[in-house]
């Protein structure tokens, strides 16, 4: 099967561009993956992760209208591509489909 | 960092304080704006901005700006500093573009014809240059190098330490370092491969016709008699050399002591076919008769080693005289063997046979063998570069000329930049980049490059016989050669890319508004740049110059001084079969022919005496205990000399000077048993006074010297003067035969001394030397350099002219509404002429002043390989100096003539 890898965090990144719709953009997105995951993540990571998600045609981006906040600067909105919502839901699909596989009482190893 | 478990970001909060104070790092803005790629950049330095303001307003300004530069350093990752490629600049290729740039640049190559031509012939000059330096280089690394085995084919060098001198040659008579009384290759050699592991063949050669006692010797077959040049080689010779042997068979080809190897042009001479030749007879010297065993090809000019023939090694030891101690020993190493491992346990084995009193130590080192015709010489011991020097100082040469020729394509493009600036800045304005514009000046700069290739290709193919003469080379036209087509392009690429370089980064690095305004002026720094480059053009020519004065009078010095004795209109030849038996008779004989005047013998040739005795090089069989020669309260001196035995007339045929005593008389009975001659310098070294008298011995024989000699040059200028030590021998069986013969009959001379030998000596055939003729052989790399180093100058200084013809062109060009002004103000041709050339004048002589100190230690250092030589005076760089000055002016002059005589109205008009 023809599958484009997604990292982890790529992944949460496209979910969260999908859940921002119109507000999704680089200081945005990192800080709803801070608040929503506790993680410690900065901003050129998001745009480098950004920068790979719209090469492999899962998102695009168009330049928005200016801030006062960013010194009179537009900002670049993404919106996730036909595409990408395929891949995320094709993976959630995945998931589940696992996780319906596991017995009942998980065995944990060491218990 | 951004911090953790905060509040929901407040994106429009209160106003933002005041700018001054909140504002991020402006070092860091810069460095984001100057890696950030423009498309990425207002996205990225929004984001920074807004995150920036969002911490200040959470953690304060101290933490905002610390996060603030960590991003901005965090951003440096290849995604952020990657340009997006233009749809419209970048590309010269596409085709429309392209075919306006080719069109641009042909116009203007044909606009401006003679600034084209000046290139494009400046350039020629220096590429064929650049060419032929190639192909001799190539040709020179390639010889000795053709052999199959040449990755484990060494040969020895020994070094003698000892007496506080250091002397090195690749010359090994290996029985002679081993201490082996038995002269058979075979014995030592084995031995050797027993006990130093990893040598799996050896071979000796020695060369039958190279001085001090060598000649070309003769061979008979049937009626059929001619001399060849030939040399003696052990049995493993043709196995480990690749040499094609195209009859008989390689393995066995020297393998007794009666069998001769010998060349496909001696094959043909005497049988007809290489394979008729198998397994014939042929006698040596009247005296020896060898089996041919096989036929070789004739060894290519890439051999350093040219031989007619090849006779066993053992034959040479057991049943002839020595032609030399040039003994080449070479050894073929097994792949896997550690060339220094086996020089070591050589040495050790070396140091286990020889003497342990001996005051010399000689060691054995091992080089490539391909490495031994470049790397000649030696420096304390270590083989060093010899005629690597030569092939290091024609490629800087080559590259100085190309030099020349790219910095005049830079001078006249900077110089016309002016009318090419508003090209430039049409151009910027329309939109092009400034990268579009330098690729379209180099593609210029390549077009003319391309044009000179041509040119000089085509003068490559016509002057390549010329090129041969000159450097006594065959090399053959290179277009067959795969890589003559690399290095083609890549010249022409390299060529375009250096002239080029500086008009396409200066024009378009020039700003459109100042262009179109008409402010836009030279400043200094390009007038200064322009004017540096003519000096270092002019330097680099006036170096050549004075080179070639120094190497041409130092020739003409050497071949030209009083070497102490006359050679003119003397002949010599060998002595061999009756001569030296029937010598009185051919000696009256000849006296009483017509053309002849004197006739004597000598044991050496006059001009090059190679043998000395008694010198500290390590030889035992010239240095047996310093006891050839001795003389009254010798003492503990050692004198290295050069001995010869020579006829009752040899001083008046050299018309040598007798400083003290006498010369040799038959009126003296005892001259022919007891006399011996000195010369001066023999005296100073001997430490005696009034010499005359004493008694003197060489070998067996003891005398008394009855004269001394004034110093004579016994050999080529680059020795000093030897001491000498002559005695009369009329009866030694080898040596030559002089002949002076009466100035102007020369044709009558030879003739009559041809058919004299014919009758005396009719198992040889007649063979002369001109003794100036073979005087001036000495020096014919010399000569070479002297021809080489003319036609570089020459080259040098032309297209140096070219160029300055160039910019007094352009200036004159420039100036003409001045001139016209100056001239209805009421100046004269004169003064305007003086105008125009004053100021190249006075870079001519800048140049001559950083080049005369240059040229002057190189070539100290040069006339340092000459015992006898020139002074360095004022008179050589003045004359340089003149010729460079005298040439410059005179070109400038002429431009400057033309543009002063215009009449004054037409050129003012014109505006």
């Amino acid at each position: 099967m023809k599958r484009v890898y997604l990292g982890e965090f790529e992944e949460i990144v496209l979910l969260l561009v999908a859940m921002l719709g119109e507000e999704s953009y680089g200081v945005k997105i990192t800080h709803e993956i801070i608040t929503q995951t506790n993680r410690e993540v900065r901003l050129n990571q998001v745009h480098s992760s950004l920068h790979r998600l719209e090469e492999k045609g899962m998102i695009t981006s168009r330049m928005g209208d200016p801030t006062a906040e960013r010194g009179g600067r537009r900002k670049r909105i993404f919106t996730i591509t036909a595409y990408g919502r395929a891949t995320l839901e094709e993976m959630k699909a995945l998931r589940i489909h696992l996780w319906n596989l596991l017995p009942p009482t998980l065995n944990i190893a060491g218990v | 960092m951004i911090a953790r478990n905060r509040q929901q970001p407040v994106v429009n909060g209160p106003a933002a304080p005041s700018r001054t104070t909140l504002s991020p790092p402006g070092w860091a803005t810069r460095l984001l704006r100057w890696y950030c790629a423009p498309h990425l950049l207002e996205e990225v330095q929004g984001d920074l901005q807004e995150e920036f303001e969002f911490q200040v307003r959470l953690a304060g300004v101290a933490k905002a700006r610390r996060d603030y530069i960590r991003n901005v350093i965090g951003f440096i990752k290849p995604f952020a500093l990657k340009r997006k490629k233009s749809p419209y600049t970048t590309n010269i290729f596409r085709m429309n573009m392209f075919n306006h740039y080719a069109t641009v640049a042909i116009r203007q190559v044909i606009r401006q014809k003679t600034f084209s031509a000046i290139n494009v012939i400046g350039l020629a000059l220096g590429m064929t240059c650049c060419l032929f330096i190639y192909l001799w280089v190539r040709d020179e690394k390639s010889v000795d190098n053709f052999h199959a085995n040449k990755k484990n084919l060494y040969i020895l060098y020994q070094t003698v330490a000892g007496n506080g001198q250091v002397n090195s040659s690749y010359s090994t008579p290996f029985n002679m370092i081993f201490n082996f009384s038995d002269q058979k290759a075979t014995s030592t050699f084995e031995e050797i491969k027993r006990v130093v592991p990893g040598v799996l063949q050896t071979s000796a050669y020695m060369t039958g016709y190279e001085l001090p006692w060598g000649h070309p010797e003769t061979f008979q077959v049937g009626e059929k008699v001619q001399k060849f040049n030939g040399s003696r080689a052990s049995s493993d010779f043709f196995t480990m050399f690749s040499y094609p042997v195209i009859a008989g068979d390689a393995a066995t080809a020297l393998h007794d002591i009666s069998s001769i190897a010998i060349s496909r042009t001696m094959a043909e001479f005497f049988f007809r076919t290489p394979q008729e030749a198998i397994g014939k007879n042929v006698r040596f010297e009247n005296r020896l008769d060898f089996v041919v065993n096989a036929v070789y090809e004739n060894p290519t000019p890439q051999s350093s080693w040219q031989f007619e023939f090849l006779l066993n090694w053992d034959a040479q030891i057991t049943q002839m005289n020595l032609p030399s101690h040039l003994i080449f020993t070479t050894f073929l190493l097994d792949e896997s063997a550690d060339p220094r491992q086996v020089e070591e346990n050589l040495n050790r084995y070396l140091t286990s046979r020889s003497d342990p009193k001996s005051p010399e130590k000689v060691t054995l080192g091992l080089r490539l063998f391909g490495d031994q015709y470049l790397y000649s010489s030696f420096v304390y011991g270590k083989p060093a570069a010899g005629r690597m020097v030569y092939i290091r100082i024609f490629t800087g040469v080559a590259v100085f000329i190309l030099i020349i020729a790219c910095i005049n394509f830079m001078n006249l493009a900077t110089a016309r930049s002016m009318k090419r600036a508003k090209e430039v800045g049409v151009r910027k304005v329309v939109g092009s980049s400034r990268r579009t514009l330098i690729t379209q000046f180099f593609g210029e700069s390549i077009l003319l490059s391309f044009l000179a290739l041509v040119v000089s290709a085509i003068l490559m193919q016509l002057l390549l016989p010329s090129f041969n003469i000159l450097t006594g080379k065959h090399i053959t036209s290179p277009l067959t050669l795969p890589e003559y087509w690399i290095v083609l392009p890549a010249l022409m690429l390299i060529t375009g890319l250096i002239a080029g370089s500086y008009p396409a980064l200066y024009l378009s690095s020039l700003k459109p508004v100042s262009i179109l305004k008409g402010t836009l002026r030279f400043t200094s720094g390009a007038t200064w740049f322009r004017k540096g480059l003519v000096c270092f053009q002019f330097s680099l020519s006036i170096i050549l110059l004075i080179a070639t004065i120094v190497i041409f009078s130092q020739t003409h010095f050497v071949r030209h001084t009083s070497l102490g004795y006359d050679r003119d209109d003397v002949i010599y030849l060998q002595i061999e079969g009756e001569l030296n038996t029937k010598y009185s008779y051919l000696k009256e004989r000849a006296l009483k022919m017509p053309g002849i005047a004197m006739v004597d013998r000598s044991t050496e040739a006059p001009h090059a005496m190679g043998f000395v005795v008694d010198e500290k090089d390590g030889f035992s069989e010239t240095n047996t205990g310093d006891d050839a020669i001795q003389w009254e309260g010798k003492g503990n001196t050692s004198v290295g000399f050069k001995p010869a035995s020579v006829g009752f007339d040899f001083i008046d045929i050299l018309k040598l000077k007798v400083v003290e005593g006498r010369g040799f008389s038959r009126a003296f009975a005892t001259d022919s048993a007891d006399a011996f001659m000195i010369n001066e310098e023999a005296v100073r070294q001997m430490g005696i006074k009034d010499p005359v008298g004493k008694w003197i011995s060489a070998w067996q024989k003891k005398g008394h010297i009855i004269g001394v000699l004034k110093d004579y040059h016994v050999s080529s200028l680059r020795e000093p003067i030897k001491p000498l030590i002559v005695d009369v021998k009329e009866y030694e069986y080898f040596g030559v035969i002089m002949v002076r013969l009466e100035p102007g009959k020369t044709t009558e001379g030879l003739a009559s001394l041809e058919s004299l030998c014919r009758e005396i000596n009719p198992n040889y055939p007649f063979v002369f030397q001109f003794m100036d003729q073979e005087y001036d052989k000495l020096y014919r790399s010399e000569q070479v350099i002297t021809r080489i180093t003319n036609t570089f100058a020459a080259l040098g200084i032309l297209i140096s002219c070219l160029g300055l013809l160039g910019l007094a062109m352009f200036t004159a060009e420039q100036r003409t509404r001045e001139i016209g002004i100056r001239k209805v103000l009421g100046a004269t041709v004169g003064n305007i002429v003086n105008l125009l050339s004053k100021e190249f004048a006075v870079l001519v002589v800048i140049s001559f002043l950083i080049a005369a100190p240059v040229a002057g230690y190189f070539m100290n250092r040069w006339l340092q390989g000459f015992a006898y030589r020139i002074d360095l005076s004022w008179w050589i760089f003045a004359t340089a100096g003149m010729m460079a000055l005298a040439l410059a002016w005179l070109v400038i002059a002429t431009q400057a003539f033309q543009s002063a005589v215009v009449n004054p109205a037409k050129s003012l008009r014109s505006e």
